[in-house]
């Protein structure tokens, strides 16, 4: 059943932007607003998703200040803050308030700087990630993100075989996919050996394992699906949302490479649908690492525990492949501006299944998921969307 | 009773790995909190945890963060019903016997350390 239309996305480039976090953000917001031809006086309500400002950039009570850049000073406005699941929560809650009656039509979106270029370094920029991990029994240790996403697949390594060549393959696929996509921050052809070349940073990961600190903004617009064809923008249907959680800290969790939370909110999500995993054409999954994708495609019930890295290396996730995952290019190729990285899966879900992406366009895009994880698998949003009937 | 991290600081300085038994569902948990993870019982008492156990996972860490070198490993070590995350301090490797034989301090915080027995 229908929840709530997406009828309008906006996303800038992934990559390095010397612009303040508000004008970021209006480089995302106008163009969801023009393409879903809703105006200011339209929207019932703002919800914004930033992860990391009030650390990285002494930034807080983002909310108002993006909004007054914004010229929108009427509308209620709030900010979200669930680690890299941010803008997923963002829209989750969202897409419920119009589903609820409680608004009409509202902007949802996230931002984000993370780049050395225009803030931390990468030595600050690692402690700054690593605020997620468990202040009092995890942070003394120097977990690192890196090291938390490493400790998830090294299990999954010993417990499946998941090979290091098996992970390069991911990472070679969304290079490959992120190469067809202008708004992304990395692309191109790499090959597994240029992967396993590269420096490590926690094992099994070497560089081009990990995604990039990445500076970014996208927007969404979210209606009800009364009003869904009343706009400019072709609407795409949320069907189901689920918001699945977990212990934190990692020795709380019952398993590490399980990643239950992915679990119950796929279940929550494709319930809500009335869809089966079988169903999916195509995802786009938190791939901050690509152990991460590998567990994310297993969480998601596309490919049995253990297959998702056989099935990566068999191309069964490239684009012409059974279940195409990631065609943005994902975290990894796309980039990874923590708060704007859940409202980018919608963007791209979205474009998708309009078919308006060119040359990686899935084939027959008519049911996609995102999965959208923060901090260690603490909390993980799932999303399906679906053609508007 | 109730464990703070204080208490639980303070334990792994003195050597001991400190945790919670709920008292209504049995659950044992490797860090302090206020109530039971999975039953929300308030009901909890202190217990020693065995100061061996088995690495669950582990991982060497190059790109440290601010205040760090890198080059050091962290692991999630099993012991008894729970598990604890700690560095390691030699080669072990998923599946090993390790113990509790130090403490890793940052900034005044503390962190366990293990090795092979």
């Amino acid at each position: 059943m229908t929840k709530a239309t997406v009828v309008g996305v906006g996303m800038t480039e992934f990559g390095v932007h010397e612009r303040t976090l508000p004008e970021l953000f209006a480089d995302a917001a106008f163009p969801a607003l023009d393409d879903a031809g809703v105006t200011q006086d339209e929207l019932d309500a703002f919800y914004f998703g930033n992860a990391m400002s009030g650390l990285s950039e002494n930034e807080t009570h983002l909310a108002p200040k993006v909004a007054t850049h914004l010229g929108m000073t009427d509308v209620p406005f709030q900010r979200f803050e669930d680690a890299c699941a941010t803008s997923a929560n963002a829209f989750k809650n969202a897409v419920q308030a119009v589903e609820a009656g409680v608004h009409d039509t509202v902007l949802v979106g996230g931002v984000e700087r993370c780049t050395p270029e225009t803030g931390l370094d990468t030595p600050e920029m690692t402690r700054v990630f690593a605020s997620a991990s468990h202040r009092q029994y995890e942070q003394p240790a120097g977990l690192t993100f890196p090291g938390v996403f490493a400790l998830l697949t090294k299990r999954h390594m010993h417990e499946y075989g998941t090979t290091e060549e098996q992970l390069a393959e991911v990472a070679v696929k969304n290079h490959y996919h992120g190469s067809m996509n202008d708004r992304a921050h990395f692309g191109g052809e790499k090959t597994v050996e240029e992967v396993l070349e590269g420096p490590v940073v926690a094992d099994p990961f070497r560089l081009m394992d990990c995604c990039p600190f990445s500076d970014g903004a996208s927007a969404v617009v979210v209606t009800s699906d009364g009003l869904g064809d009343s706009f400019d923008g072709e609407g795409v249907d949320v069907t189901g949302v689920g918001h699945g959680v977990d212990a934190v800290p990692l020795g709380d969790k019952d398993s590490l490479p399980e990643t239950k939370a992915a679990r119950d909110g796929a279940q929550e999500a494709y319930d809500e649908a009335g869809v089966a995993a079988g169903d999916v054409d195509f995802a786009e999954v938190h791939d901050c690492f690509t152990g991460a994708e590998v567990l994310a495609t297993e969480a998601l019930g596309f490919f049995e525990d253990g297959e998702g890295g056989p099935a990566a290396a068999e191309g069964r996730t490239r684009l012409g492949g059974e279940v195409p995952v990631n065609p943005s290019g994902g975290l990894k190729a796309k980039g990874h501006p923590i708060g704007a990285t859940g409202t980018a899966q919608i963007t791209e879900i979205t474009e998708q299944i309009r078919g308006e992406v060119g040359a990686r366009q899935v084939e027959d895009a008519r049911t996609g998921v995102a999965h959208n994880l923060g901090g260690d698998s603490g909390t993980t949003v799932i999303t399906v969307m679906e053609e508007r009937a | 009773m109730s464990l703070t991290y204080n208490d639980w600081a303070e334990a792994v300085r003195d050597g001991e790995l400190v945790g919670l038994e709920c008292d209504d569902c049995g659950n044992v948990t490797g860090a302090p909190k206020a109530a039971c993870t999975d039953c929300g019982s308030r009901s909890l008492s202190r217990v020693s945890l065995p100061v061996e156990g088995t690495v669950y996972s582990e991982t060497t860490v190059a790109v440290a963060p601010e205040g760090l070198e890198g080059g050091y490993r962290v692991g999630v070590v099993e012991v008894g019903e729970t598990r604890v995350l700690g560095r390691l301090d030699d080669e072990a490797e998923i599946g090993d016997e390790v113990e509790f034989l130090d403490v890793f301090e940052k900034d005044g915080e503390p962190a366990p350390v293990f090795g092979s027995k």
